[in-house]
C-alpha cells in the first residue's frame, strides 16, 4: 500500500463519516417537534387577535387579508416586514420571552402585542 | 398628513376660478386663480418631501409595489402637473398683454383628474375612505 492509496482511503472514510453525521443530525426522531405556529390576521385596519400569548420558539405568521398594504414592525424594531400586499405573509420566530408590542408603520394606530413566555 | 390638503384644495379651486373667470369674463377671478395655483405649487414641495421622507423612515426605502407604488407615481405626477399649470398662468401674469393659452384648459382638467385620483387613493391608503 503506497501513500497515495492511504490518503485516498482516509479521504473517502472522512467523507463517509461526514455524511453519516449530517444525515443523523437532520433526521427527525420521535422526540422532535415541528416549530409551533400561530396565525395573526391583518384585516380592516387591525391585527386579529390583538393580543396573543405564545411560548418561546413559536413562529407567528401574519397574513394580510386587507385590501391595502400593511407592515408589521415591533416597537423596538426587532422585527419588521416589508409592505405586505393582500394575501402576503410575514413570519417571525420568538426565541426570547417578553412582551412584544408591534404596529403597522403605514398606519401607526394599528397596534397589537405578543406575550412570549 | 394635514399638509396634503393644501395643494389638493388650492389646485382644484384655482382651476375652478380660472374656468369661471374666463367664462364670466372677470379678470379678478383669473387673478385669484393664479394665486391659488401659486400657493398650490409651493405647497407641493413640503408634501412631496414629507411623502418621500415617510417612505424612507417608515418603510426604510423598501421597494414599493401595488397601491403604494401607484400612489407614489400619481403623487409625483400630480405635483408636476400643478407646477406646470401654475407656470402657464405665471407667463400670462408676468405679461399683462399676454393672454392665457387655450391649451391650458385640457391640461388643467387633466391635472384636476390626476389630483383627485391621487387624493382618493391617499384617502384609501390611510383608511379615511374606508377599506371597501
Amino acid at each position: 500500500m503506497n501513500w497515495r492509496t492511504f490518503i485516498l482511503a482516509v479521504a473517502i472514510l472522512a467523507a463517509a463519516l461526514g455524511l453519516a453525521i449530517d444525515k443523523r443530525a437532520s433526521a427527525a426522531t420521535p422526540d422532535d417537534k415541528a416549530t409551533p405556529e400561530v396565525a395573526v390576521k391583518i384585516d380592516n385596519f387591525s391585527f386579529s387577535p390583538a393580543t396573543i400569548t405564545v411560548e418561546v420558539g413559536t413562529t407567528v405568521r401574519w397574513t394580510n387579508r386587507d385590501d391595502i398594504p400593511h407592515t408589521v414592525v415591533s416597537d423596538d424594531w426587532i422585527f419588521k416586514s416589508k409592505p405586505l400586499d393582500t394575501d402576503e405573509q410575514f413570519t417571525y420566530t420568538f426565541t426570547k420571552p417578553g412582551t412584544y408590542g408591534y404596529f403597522c408603520s403605514i398606519h401607526p394606530k394599528m397596534t397589537a402585542k405578543i406575550v412570549v413566555h | 398628513m394635514v399638509l396634503i390638503h393644501f395643494p389638493i384644495a388650492l389646485c382644484l379651486v384655482g382651476v375652478l376660478f380660472d374656468f369661471i373667470g374666463q367664462w364670466t369674463k372677470k379678470p379678478l377671478l383669473v387673478d385669484v386663480a393664479y394665486y391659488d395655483l401659486l400657493l398650490a405649487a409651493i405647497s407641493t414641495l413640503p408634501v412631496v418631501m414629507t411623502g418621500l421622507l415617510a417612505w424612507h423612515w417608515q418603510l426604510e426605502g423598501q421597494r414599493l409595489k401595488g397601491v403604494l407604488l401607484l400612489h407614489l407615481v400619481l403623487g409625483l405626477t400630480a405635483s408636476g402637473m400643478i407646477c406646470l399649470v401654475w407656470s402657464l398662468h405665471f407667463r400670462a401674469h408676468r405679461n399683462p398683454e399676454a393672454k392665457l393659452p387655450l391649451y391650458r384648459v385640457p391640461i388643467e382638467l387633466a391635472t384636476a383628474v390626476v389630483v383627485s385620483l391621487t387624493a382618493h387613493l391617499g384617502g384609501f391608503l390611510s383608511g379615511v375612505n374606508g377599506s371597501g
